[in-house]
């Protein structure tokens, strides 16, 4: 039986080379080769060059014979630099802040708008709608609302006597980021939960209302362990986005005023684009890289734990 | 520089006085990205054969690496590009002896006094004054509804002129004049009589000055000419008031403008065209440059008659838009002292660290002392980081 097979299997091949058509796995790395390659220049070789370039002192003007070897001195450097441990910990307030606050009121959202509500359809929508819009266009939109002056924000505040002066104040300006990001993100994570919940065991809720469970009953024993993946997957990327967060500081504080909202991607961009210190940068980029893997790992190895132990 | 703004007029005078050459213009914006891709093409053998660098660190970086090509011989050679090589009042960027790079335009200051205001507030429009004198004119000009100033002088610049950064192997914001400077914005701002921090950060008004000026929030704008064809274009900058020139004022009797020589033209040393690139360059700063004054660029040689200047900074009805006397008197007859900074160590770090420190001091949020002491720090550093580095 065993013999026919093969008999069979070689005979098909045969067929297939008498038509033509070779399977060589050459033919595969032409179907993929456009992809290929632009994995290749957009993706690998700036991976490399990082890390060949973080051990070098390079202005990028000065071309490849400028490139100046100097070990491990960019990460001395880094070590030594005020600038980068105060932009490391504005990162960190901006992570732990914004992560937890987008997730708690998306996953609230997410049980809202899973109720049958009327328009519920029109309401995922809009609440949707400020993850797919233009970085540049939620920039002015929150610039004009944030105005310390003429401001919707400010002007609903006036009414309990507040006047907080956002971008414009070094202790508001890094707040206003964070409810921006904030905003932005909430929709997404409740349209992830919304999806989750839909997947929820109907069985255990019929079940729990025959016990008479009461609400908060049902959601800690039954909604928030299906919800954990979700959350581990929403708690993974939110926190490499938000470590990386660069559109909307560029765009509207530009790391101000003074340095209150030079996060390390801001503080990096500075350090090559403005000060041409590309080694220097490319060190930063670097550490900062083992920062939010060593971040990620911890946050997905904390909550992987609870998930199996629910 | 947009083409049409003046670059695609002198490239058409030039091929039409030298047919044999073809000249492409290629715009690359002045910001940190364009600065980028012109840095990158540089390098990465484009066919760039003249290039403009406005800003000074940028210049010094692409001087200092092999992208500018050694222009000494012929800018000695030639007697009337002989300006080039003063070092008082510097019009190129020489580096190690060797002249890289040569202004195209010189940048004066000034003040604008929105006219109609002025005269409302029966205000005297000043020949000369000092930095008190602008001052109190400052608080004469604020109304309910109006700010006297937008921002003020920079004050160091007028005491000290060029290089007034450094002072040997450190800085030099130890001298009170950089505290006096931060002081007197704040003090103004805190009464009124300069346009508030919070709004300018908030609403991007550095970028946006023209808005706030013609909007008519503020009646004093201390600027330069480039920013004249906001004002002579009230079909896309609708306005219906005059403008009447004033000089800076001075800082205990030193009288730096404050303005610079700049626009800095440069040839590629690995151009295999370098005949036509200079030939281009040449025309570009003697006969050529007339063009550019729609662009508000009054030219480093002086081949332009005053009637030129006037159509060209001043658009179709210049009567109708600027007070013509004012501007005879600060544009075209005086000569001004502009400052050209030739030391650059750090330049971009300390031009950060200025901002950053100034921003935190005009919003009324750090003492002008403690934000210069700050500058003073982070500008030491940056010369000391700097200056290690080959």
């Amino acid at each position: 039986m065993a013999t026919a097979t093969l008999v069979t299997a070689g005979t098909k091949a045969r067929t297939e080379q008498g038509r033509g058509i070779r399977p060589s796995g050459w033919i595969g790395f032409l179907f993929i080769a456009p992809n290929l390659l632009g994995v290749v220049a957009f993706t690998l070789i700036p991976l490399i060059s990082v890390l060949v370039l973080a051990f070098t002192d390079w202005n990028l003007v000065s071309g490849i014979g400028g490139i100046t070897f100097t070990g491990i001195d960019n990460f001395v450097a880094i070590a030594r630099d005020p600038g980068f441990w105060h932009a490391i910990g504005l990162t960190l307030v901006y992570v732990v802040v914004s992560v937890p606050l987008t997730v708690v009121l998306g996953l609230a959202l997410g049980i809202a708008l899973n109720r049958p509500l009327p328009g519920r359809a029109v309401l995922r929508a809009i609440f949707f709608l400020p993850y797919i819009v233009n970085v540049v266009a939620i920039g002015m939109t929150w610039l004009m609302l944030m105005n310390p002056k003429a401001g919707l924000v400010n002007q609903v505040l006036d009414v309990f006597g507040l006047r907080p002066g956002w971008f414009a104040s070094s202790h508001w300006a890094l707040p206003a980021l964070i409810v921006m990001a904030v905003w932005g993100g909430v929709g997404y994570c409740s349209l992830i939960y919304l999806s989750a919940l839909q997947d929820a065991p109907r069985q255990l809720y019929e079940a729990a209302d025959i016990d008479g469970a009461s609400a908060w009953a049902k959601f800690r024993v039954i909604t928030w362990p299906s919800l954990l993946p979700t959350t581990i997957f929403l708690l993974v990327t939110l926190v490499i986005g938000a470590s990386q967060g660069f559109g909307l500081i560029a765009l509207i504080t530009a790391g101000g005023p003074g340095d209150v909202t030079t996060t390390i991607s801001y503080y990096m961009y500075q350090t090559g684009f403005q000060f041409y210190r590309f080694g220097y940068a490319s060190a930063i980029g670097l550490v900062t890289f083992a920062g939010v893997l060593v971040l990620t790992l911890l946050t997905w190895r904390a909550q992987r734990g609870r998930a199996l132990n629910d | 520089m947009p083409a049409a703004s003046g670059p695609a007029d002198v490239v058409k005078a030039f091929q039409q006085k030298f047919p044999q050459y073809k000249v492409e213009y290629t715009r690359f914006v002045n910001d940190d990205r364009g600065n980028l891709k012109l840095d990158t093409a540089l390098q990465g053998g484009v066919d760039i054969d003249v290039y403009f660098t406005y800003s000074l660190g940028a210049m010094a970086l692409r001087a200092g690496s092999g992208l500018a090509a050694d222009l000494t011989d012929r800018v000695t050679a030639d007697p009337e590009l002989q300006v080039f090589l003063d070092t008082e009042q510097p019009r190129s960027y020489i580096d190690n002896g060797k002249v890289k790079a040569l202004a195209t335009a010189r940048e004066p200051f000034f003040v604008l006094f929105n006219e109609k205001l002025r005269q409302q507030a029966g205000v005297e429009l000043p020949h000369g004054w000092t930095i008190d004198e602008f001052r109190a004119t400052a608080r004469k000009l604020t109304t309910d509804r109006t700010v006297g100033v937008y921002t003020v002088p920079d004050v160091a610049r007028i005491a000290l002129g060029p290089n007034y950064w450094y002072d040997g192997n450190r800085s030099n914001f130890g001298d009170p004049h950089f505290e006096q400077g931060f002081r007197l914005g704040r003090e103004m701002i805190a009464d009124g009589t300069a346009f508030p921090w919070t709004e300018v950060l908030s609403r991007h008004l550095d970028a946006y000055q023209q808005n706030a000026f013609l909007g008519e929030e503020f009646h004093l704008w201390s600027t330069a000419p480039f920013n004249l064809r906001y004002l002579y274009d009230a079909k896309k900058y609708p306005h219906d008031f005059k403008v009447a020139f004033a000089p800076p004022p001075t800082v205990d009797g030193r009288d730096w403008n404050g303005g610079s020589f700049s626009n800095f033209i440069m040839i590629n040393p690995k151009s295999p065209k370098f005949e036509a690139a200079w030939a281009f360059v040449k025309f570009w700063l003697t006969e050529g440059a007339t063009p550019m004054l729609k662009g508000g660029k009054l030219p480093v040689l002086g081949d332009v008659t005053d009637d030129q200047v006037v159509a060209g900074m001043l658009g179709k009805e210049p009567e109708k838009y600027f007070d013509l006397d004012s501007f005879q008197r600060v544009v075209l007859t005086a000569d001004p002292k502009l400052a050209t900074d030739t030391r650059l160590t750090g330049f971009p770090e300390i031009s950060l660290a200025v901002k950053q420190q100034r921003d935190l001091c005009w919003l009324g949020e750090k003492d002008p002392g403690v934000a210069i002491r700050e500058v003073r720090r982070l500008a030491d550093a940056a010369i000391a980081r700097n200056e290690r580095r080959p």
